[in-house]
């Protein structure tokens, strides 16, 4: 596996994983009102760690392969990320547009809610962006 | 009428040169090996550049390197 394909990996993982804790923490506020804990710490404290721990893992993997981690993307590499980026672009386009239409017309919606809806979009663009990548680098693409 | 499509001697020009290897051919042409694995496997076209490099480095013609039939 390649040094960009361990890096995509790493990112997808660490992203689901904030994914979940966030999706966890939406859930418990949006329908079950339970205010246990301040949502700023959480969210930022939680992309903070896994931040590092994103950072830790890409040493890591310069460490095992530092020839790999220097050199810089060639086209194949690059022609991937594009592809990626384009397709996590739509996923954004209609993430936002369906955010802003939930959450001006679903009933007890608030600008708390709507920002939910948009910090979800986000999330999913960027697994849809290292998932894209993974699988153009597993297809040999 | 069946599609064309882009084909390589890659592999066998490697064997030729004593089998060098994907990392040594990738090395010289810029590349990564998995970039060099999927232009032989046809499942990537490189562009011009990278095309006359790898012939450059075999020291044939491009169309000894590349068809398109």
């Amino acid at each position: 596996m390649s040094f960009r394909e361990k890096s995509a990996w790493i990112s997808f993982i660490c992203i689901l994983i904030f994914g979940g804790f966030y999706g966890w923490h939406a859930i418990r506020v949006e329908f079950f009102d339970i205010y246990d804990h301040n949502p700023m710490v959480y969210v930022f404290g939680t992309m903070g760690a896994l931040v590092a721990l994103e950072i830790a893992l890409h040493v890591a993997i310069a460490m095992q392969s530092p020839r790999d981690a220097r050199t810089p993307k060639d086209e194949r590499e690059r022609l991937i990320t594009l592809r990626s980026s384009s397709v996590a672009f739509y996923t954004l386009f209609v993430g936002a547009l369906a955010s802003l239409g939930l959450g001006m017309h679903l009933p007890g919606s608030n600008r708390y809610l709507m920002a939910e809806l948009l910090m979800t979009a986000i999330i999913t663009t960027l697994l849809v962006r290292f998932g894209t990548q993974i699988v153009l680098y597993r297809r040999d693409a | 009428m069946a599609a064309k499509a882009i084909h390589n001697n890659i592999r066998r020009l490697r064997f030729d040169r004593k089998e060098m290897t994907q990392q040594e051919l990738a090395d010289r042409i810029g590349v990564t090996r998995q970039t060099v694995n999927a232009i032989e496997l046809g499942k990537y076209s490189p562009s011009l550049e990278v095309a006359f490099k790898i012939a450059e480095v075999f020291d044939v013609p491009l169309d000894e390197v590349f068809s398109y039939r």
